[in-house]
């Protein structure tokens, strides 16, 4: 059980960085086409269409992944306490980051939002995905062990 | 034995000449058995293209074999002698091998760095292959040259970016949306550049087109052309939700597109990404139109921009790119004066290929 939880809940962190990673390629490559000014990354970076694609799948797999492992971890600490919810840090950041990961890809999934402001979004994510990750135990006091 | 090259080019002799010795595909054969019979060369290849005409030949004994080359060009093109000979160029190696790998990396061509010359350079060895007029060296020298143009291409800048105006939009619509074959492609007005813009997507893969003009006639046979289909002008709107890149190239006063209509479609396109490439002067679209979200829009400048610029990445890459022609050339030729000693004479001809 506890395997299953860190398993699901680390991939989950690489699909948002795979997110995380395409987002900001497509942000750089966004700006030189709307300047004009073509970098010198331009020509190896693959295309808006592509990194968009990526984005938006790395997001949905991510946001399963971590479903999954959330769940797991409540299932945890619900046999082993008897009750799921202990009021740990750890887990306000992670329902915050289960949400957010939700809504941004709702909002993709409908197209309220495209193109540049679902990569910055990705972007951003990704360090609530950080301090989720590392920042919990350290700043917050959390008693999850490891990270 | 020698490598020798007689011909012209686009800056050695006027169109009017290199038409008139342009050889055809199918007399291939036979002017290579002749070339052989009656020149005197071992080994034959004609290389053929709009911008020039090239005999490489391979021979034992140097002994007036120009000269028979210069008149068996000026037989073939019925042009007189001392007309033609003062626009050809002859080469011996290791000046012939540079100039050929030179040629197949496109630093010879008129815009430089194309690629389409490598393809022709192939066809050339391949059709003299196919003849029986190549042996074990043009074999070895041919598909060196065209492994130099491979490195040069895949190691410098120098094939890089589009090089003219529609080359540079196929380009920047393929960075937005990847894959053209199932983008819809509007294009409004029938102007010049905007017909090239089309026939360049429709060479990359582009299979939904369409074609809006005032007046429906043109459309119509524009239309056809291309296999797009007709629109009338009242109906861009509708077809604003739908295209994916949209090329106007009308002479209209007054905006075809404005923020407010563009806004409206994006809406409508649920936000999915729009290229709008205005080839109008005076411009068509709005140029406020660009700084909406998922709107990428390019006017003639930013594309004559982007195709001065890769000019420029190109002529910086013409030293690196001879860096390395220069390179393949000498290992070329070591190459061949190793095998120059160790096999005499049988070998030289074609009676010793394979």
């Amino acid at each position: 059980m506890v395997i299953v939880h860190t398993v699901c809940s680390l991939l989950s962190y690489v699909a948002f960085l795979v997110a995380f990673v395409s987002g900001v390629l497509f942000l750089v490559q966004e700006r030189q086409l709307k300047r004009k000014t073509l970098g010198l990354l331009f020509h190896r970076l693959p295309s808006l269409g592509m990194l968009d694609r990526l984005n938006f799948t790395a997001i949905g797999i991510g946001f399963g992944l971590l479903s999954l492992g959330v769940a797991f971890g409540f299932i945890e600490v619900g046999t082993l306490l008897g009750r799921w919810w202990t009021g740990d840090p750890k887990e306000y950041l992670s329902m915050l980051l289960w949400g957010s990961y939700l809504v941004l890809w709702l909002m993709r999934l409908r197209s309220t939002l495209r193109g540049r402001r679902v990569a910055l979004l990705s972007v951003l994510g990704f360090s609530l995905v950080l301090f989720t990750f590392v920042g919990a135990s350290r700043i917050l006091l959390s008693t999850h062990p490891y990270f | 034995m020698h490598i020798l090259l007689v011909g012209l080019n686009h800056r050695s002799a006027p169109v009017e000449l290199r038409e008139r010795l342009a050889f055809a595909r199918e007399q291939l054969p036979q002017l290579l058995a002749k070339l052989r019979e009656e020149v005197g060369l071992d080994e034959a290849a004609i290389l053929s293209t709009c911008n020039r005409v090239e005999i490489y030949g391979g021979v034992r004994e140097l002994d007036g074999t120009i000269d028979r080359l210069h008149r068996f060009l000026s037989e073939y093109g019925r042009v007189e002698r001392e007309h033609l000979s003062s626009r050809l160029y002859s080469y011996t190696e290791p000046q012939s091998v540079q100039h050929l790998f030179a040629v197949a990396s496109g630093l010879d061509s008129m815009v430089l760095g194309e690629s389409e010359i490598l393809h022709q350079v192939k066809h050339a060895y391949e059709w003299a292959k196919d003849s029986g007029a190549t042996g074990k060296v043009f074999n070895v020298l041919f598909q060196r040259a065209l492994n130099t143009a491979k490195a040069v291409r895949a190691q410098t800048a120098i094939g890089l970016g589009g090089t003219s105006v529609g080359g540079v939009a196929v380009e920047l619509a393929e960075k937005i949306f990847g894959q053209l074959s199932s983008a819809t492609v509007l294009l409004v007005g029938a102007g010049k550049v905007g017909e090239q813009t089309v026939r360049r997507l429709s060479d990359r893969g582009v299979k939904a087109l369409r074609i809006l003009n005032r007046s429906p006639e043109r459309a119509v046979s524009l239309a056809e052309a291309y296999h797009a289909l007709p629109i009338l002008f009242d109906q861009l709107d509708e077809q604003l939700l739908e295209a994916d890149i949209v090329i106007s190239s009308t002479s209209a006063a007054s905006w075809l597109l404005d923020r407010a209509a563009v806004s409206m479609a994006m809406h409508g396109r649920r936000q999915r990404p729009l290229c709008l490439v205005d080839l109008g002067v005076p411009r068509n679209i709005d140029p406020d139109v660009g700084s909406l979200e998922n709107v990428y829009l390019f006017n003639v400048d930013d594309l004559q921009g982007l195709v001065d610029h890769y000019h420029q990445e190109r002529r910086q890459a013409l030293q690196q790119s001879q860096a390395i022609v220069n390179r393949k050339v000498e290992r070329f030729l070591s190459w061949w004066q190793t095998e120059a000693v160790t096999c005499v004479p049988s070998c030289s001809g074609p009676a010793a290929a394979p």
